[in-house]
């Protein structure tokens, strides 16, 4: 047995060929159980993904079971690898695509849930709140598997190669340019500018998306992001996400 | 009397909404000049109001100059009063006696509005004063940034609206806006006036309900080398920077053709702008655009504050600041939308060169919206011209600010005030020009049914009487002075002296002449273009065709080809249903030669009438041709000519001018005038056709008789055309060499019984043709033929036997199998030629509508003689 990861409000731990992710005490059941059926959901697609094998109580805290996928991330195999850089972030666009591809009706609408966070936002004021959830009313009504928190260290590479993606809690459905703008800035959020760059114009180009529709996603990627309250981010962050629609 | 509830929910909405429609529906029943006063009261009211509205609406959004906003409130509220002070919305707003119609103008119901942050009380005052003037109801969904003054902008308005006698609550608003709120009322309302982002005319366009949206504008100016610089600079100076750079047509890039490049730059500094270095360039490229999108904070704000945004020292004066830049794509931040004081500055290599650049950043953003340039407006005209054609933009502003230049009224007079611009299908929108009043109503037209005008035309000069060629020829050289005459005649004629006695009297004048005479029966293209050559060759100044039926035909076509070569054929025979509304214009005829016909049997009226039948020998359709230009001059009705024509032909003659009038007669286009001459032509056939046929070159005052008869029924159809009698015997003639007056003859019997049908299948379209009346129209042509019978039915079974007695008179057999046409050949070629009748250019005037499988039986019918 072996802790991967401790916060305050979760815990992941390495059992034989498991992982046990276990929620504190007061995490909400209805996250837990719907991080489930997106893992649920999004295993009857097809993709490569670690299955789910059980969601149960262990001493008072909800915990979710799934298969354990022995590796490298890739974002261990990018910082170890500097000069296969371009052929692990074709490999990375790829898997982004592919799950692009899938369809899974039962996944919550990605335009219902991030009007929803916005009235949450705290960096933006209610003029701009009204102005974001237009800018979202009026995005194309889209049905594509959206990991939404799709980065190199949500991928696990097996010793033999075959890539798997992992941590389903964000998953929903609708525009692969909303996913991509929020890979875009989880690269920008970590200083990688000049990664951010590169994925986004491989981004585009794979996926044929234009830059400027993935750049409309933006403002509100980064307002949603602010939600998770780190200090650090707040000003690019916050800047991202004042923007207007032209009159 | 502003809402007295708070509208901050969905629920308060509807009930508001419902308010709104209430009053609405009282308001629609008000007189125009009850409507007039009120509009005129809350225009009043806002204009008084200018300052402190302009005065809150900045204090509010943070944006814009409130100097510029008093302007634009006293525009909207007095420009728009002026406008549409006259202009009639209610009611009937036109009436014309003469051709029956009325419009009637309704309102649409209740008008959903969206007002943007950077006109938030200008836009408020001219979307409720031009719904006022509909009798509209409107409700209002400001924007958040902007609600108290956009609120108390409607507020006024409503108020002294009220005061003039509105129906309270005929202008409603969202208190507390929300996405949600905002979606329910255009969803609710009747026609949505949009004003604002992408978003939100998205938003209008995908609620259902139609909309006047309006989209983003990106416009580019031109400065051309023969601009005056000082009125250019000065211009875009005053329009970038008014109101701190926030109306939509506002200039975002200037495109300087490059010999004034420096010119035109130090006139700007001159005049108080700021050019950016590289380093400062990008500084500000970072600040104004974020991820393609505007950076809210620079929106209406001063050229200083933004280059302070920017980290960069401009005087605190500065106008504009404007960067140098070289990419027109979307890439490059300066080429966006910026509603601000930034200019985007491109130097062109030539015109050409500027041309691109500005279709490119109309493309950036700007589609539909509006487009500038500065030239010499007197001697550039071709290049406002070629920028017009260019553009893809709904206003193309020349030498004009284009702030104040798009909303129209200020620069010129002609393009309507508004604050709502249509960009056109371009820009996504339902309308291309500036919104006004006539998008809030509804335009009922009202049209009374009208008869058609007729018309009687007839050639000029008809000439009549035994003997009378001679002296009507006379008029050649004493009146008309015609020096060249070119002949066309049929061989049989020609060889048997018939045209002597022209070309003697000819000969006699001293007047040239040659005579073409190789006319057969059903004259086909090939000879009549023969004929043109040698006409051509000749050029007469007067064409005689001296013959029958295809002699005339082939001498008009002829004609058609010496004075018009270039005219095509087909086109001249496009089928048509209304000779006054052809696709194709006929030529005009008569400037080279004057056309007289001298006919030498008594039937085909063709010189008289405008039509000609000409046959394409290669694929044996026969085309006729019909339109008054083909009108003979001059027709010389000489019984001399008639005295020896073979019993045949006078029988198949006459009995094709009884057809004539008959079927001009029962015509849906038949007229008083047309009426009286098919009358007197039938009965005078009936009597002397026999005469005539008995012993034709003994009786001249018989063939006297039915010459005229001939003429006449011609004059008929000339003008109330036929029927279906003939479609039908046009194309039995065609498929199966029937004489064509033996072919009416055998139909025209069975064309009088499916016409005089009290209940057709259905009836022939024409104005004027109120009814299935044709049996009532046989019977009184029954009578005047001295047909007896009780009623009308009794009298057109004996019309029809008459026609029969007549036909056994005149050797005509009672059936086209009679005429060895074996019934397997007939049978074969049937279908096509029920369906080329069915296509006949006189099917039209028949009072009955046939449809193929009618004409089908009537030939069967008339095949067997049944």
């Amino acid at each position: 047995m072996e802790t991967l990861l401790e916060r305050s409000d979760k815990k992941i731990i390495h059992e034989g060929d498991t992982v046990v992710k276990i929620f504190s005490a007061d995490y909400s059941k209805a996250n837990v159980l719907n991080e489930a059926l997106n893992q649920a959901l999004v295993e009857e697609t097809g993709l490569n993904i670690p299955h789910l094998r059980e969601v149960k109580m262990i001493e008072g805290m909800w915990a979710i079971v799934i298969d354990y996928i022995p590796g490298k991330t890739l974002q261990q195999l990018m910082e170890e690898n500097p000069d296969k850089l371009d052929e692990y972030m074709d490999l990375f666009v790829d898997l982004q695509c592919k799950v692009l591809s899938k369809r899974s009706p039962k996944l919550r609408k990605i335009k219902d849930k991030m009007i929803g966070k916005m009235s949450e936002c705290k960096i933006i004021d209610a003029t701009q709140r009204y102005e974001l959830q237009t800018r979202i009313s009026s995005m194309p009504k889209h049905d594509k598997v959206c990991h939404g928190d799709f980065n190199p260290s949500n991928i696990i590479i097996t010793p033999d190669g075959e890539p798997y993606i992992i941590d389903w809690s964000h998953a929903t459905r609708g525009n692969a340019s909303a996913d991509a703008a929020r890979t875009y800035l989880l690269f920008v959020l970590e200083g990688k500018e000049d990664l951010a760059k590169k994925y986004i114009t491989t981004f585009s180009k794979k996926a044929d998306i234009p830059l400027q529709l993935i750049q409309k996603w933006m403002p509100v990627v980064a307002a949603s992001q602010s939600l998770k309250g780190k200090e650090e981010e707040m000003e690019i962050l916050s800047s991202w996400a004042n923007v207007v629609d032209y009159e | 009397m502003a809402n007295n509830y708070i509208v901050d929910s969905v629920e308060a909405l509807e009930v508001k909404l419902q308010e709104v429609r209430e009053a609405q529906r009282v308001f629609a029943t008000f007189p125009q000049e009850k409507v007039d006063a009120i509009f005129k009261a809350a225009a009043v009211a806002a204009n008084k109001m200018r300052i402190p509205l302009a005065k809150m609406a900045v204090e509010e959004t943070g944006m814009g100059v409130v100097e510029d906003k008093v302007i634009k409130n006293n525009y909207a509220a007095e420009h728009i009063y002026n406008a549409y002070r006259d202009v009639k919305t209610c009611d009937i707003i036109e009436r014309d006696e003469a051709f029956g119609t009325i419009k009637v103008a309704e309102p649409i119901g209740v008008v959903a509005a969206v007002i943007p942050t950077t006109n938030p009380t200008s836009t408020a005052i001219f979307k409720t004063l031009i719904s006022l003037k509909t009798r509209n109801g409107i409700i209002i969904s400001p924007h958040p940034r902007a609600k108290n003054s956009t609120i108390e902008a409607a507020k006024i308005v409503l108020d002294a609206a009220v005061a003039a006698g509105a129906p309270e609550g005929i202008i409603g608003w969202i208190d507390v806006p929300s996405l949600d709120m905002t979606n329910l009322v255009m969803k609710e309302a009747d026609i949505i006036l949009a004003t604002g982002g992408p978003g939100m005319v998205k938003a209008a366009y995908s609620s259902g309900k139609p909309a006047l949206g309006v989209g983003a504008g990106n416009t580019p100016a031109i400065i051309d080398s023969t601009a005056d610089i000082l009125l250019a600079v000065s211009s875009i100076i005053h329009s970038k920077t008014f109101d701190n750079g926030m109306i939509c047509a506002s200039e975002q890039s200037v495109i300087v053709m490059k010999d004034i490049y420096d010119k035109v730059k130090k006139e700007f500094e001159y005049r108080g702008c700021y050019f950016l270095s590289a380093k400062e360039t990008e500084k500000v490229r970072k600040t104004i655009i974020i991820n393609g999108a505007l950076n809210a904070k620079i929106v209406g704000q001063s050229a200083f504050k933004i280059a302070s945004l920017a980290g960069v020292k401009v005087p605190e004066d500065t106008k504009i600041i404007i960067g140098e830049v070289d990419s027109v794509d979307i890439s490059e931040e300066f080429a966006h939308e910026k509603l601000s004081p930034v200019l985007a500055f491109y130097k062109a290599e030539d015109f050409e060169d500027a041309l691109k650049k500005a279709e490119q950043l109309i493309a950036d953003g700007g589609y539909g919206h509006t487009s500038s340039l500065y030239c010499n407006a007197v001697t550039e005209k071709e290049k406002i011209d070629i920028f017009a054609q260019r553009m893809k933009t709904c206003r193309i502003l020349v030498n004009t600010p284009s702030s104040h230049g798009g909303i129209g009224d200020l620069y010129n007079f002609k393009l309507a005030p508004s604050l709502t611009l249509g960009c056109g299908s371009w820009g996504g929108n339902s309308v291309s020009d500036n919104v006004g009043v006539k998008h809030l109503i509804n335009i009922k037209t009202v049209a009374e049914r009208r008869e058609n005008m007729l018309w009687f035309r007839a050639p000029e000069k008809v000439y009549i009487k035994k003997g009378c060629l001679p002296i009507a020829l006379q008029e050649l050289k004493d009146v008309m002075n015609k020096k060249r005459v070119f002949i066309v005649t049929d061989r049989f004629l020609y060889k048997n002296g018939y045209t002597k006695c022209v070309t003697d009297k000819l000969d006699e004048m001293g007047i040239q002449h040659a005579t073409f005479f190789d006319v057969a029966p059903d004259p086909t293209l090939a000879c009549a273009k023969e004929g043109a050559v040698q006409m051509t060759a000749f050029e007469p100044d007067c064409i005689i065709a001296i013959g029958g039926g295809s002699a005339m035909d082939a001498a008009k076509i002829m004609w058609v080809l010496y004075e018009h070569p270039e005219a095509d054929f087909m086109d001249m025979a496009m089928r048509f249903i209304d000779i006054r509304k052809r696709v194709y214009k006929f030529p005009k005829m008569g400037e080279k030669a004057y056309f007289i016909c001298v006919p030498t049997s008594a039937g085909t009226g063709s010189e008289v009438t405008p039509f000609a039948v000409i046959t394409d020998e290669k694929s044996g359709i026969k085309y006729p041709l019909a339109d008054y230009e083909l009108l003979p001059n001059m027709a010389i009705v000489d019984t001399d000519m008639h005295m020896t024509a073979p019993k045949g032909l006078t029988a198949a003659s006459g009995v094709d001018a009884l057809t004539h009038a008959l079927e001009a007669y029962a015509s849906i286009m038949a007229t008083d005038y047309t009426d009286s001459l098919a009358l007197k032509a039938a009965k005078t056939v009936f009597d002397y056709l026999p005469i005539c046929y008995d012993n034709g070159p003994n009786e001249p005052a018989a063939r006297e008789k039915m010459a005229n008869a001939a003429t006449m029924a011609g004059m008929a159809f000339a003008n109330a055309f036929l029927g279906v009698c003939h479609s039908m015997a046009h194309k039995l003639g065609a498929y199966h060499h029937l004489p064509h007056g033996v072919a009416n003859a055998l139909l025209i019997n069975e064309v009088i019984k499916f016409n005089s049908a009290e209940c057709p299948r259905k009836m022939g379209t024409f104005s004027q043709y109120d009814h299935p009346h044709t049996m009532e129209r046989y019977a009184e042509f029954a009578s005047f033929m001295g047909a007896k019978g009780k009623t009308d039915e009794d009298k057109v079974e004996n019309l029809m036997k008459m026609i029969d007695e007549l036909k056994e008179k005149v050797g005509i057999k009672k059936s086209i199998k009679d005429y060895d046409i074996p019934e397997d050949v007939f049978m074969e070629s049937l279908d096509r030629m029920c369906e080329d009748a069915f296509d006949d250019q006189c099917t039209g005037a028949n009072p009955r509508y046939p449809l193929i499988s009618e004409i089908k039986e009537m030939y069967l019918n008339a095949y067997y003689g049944n």
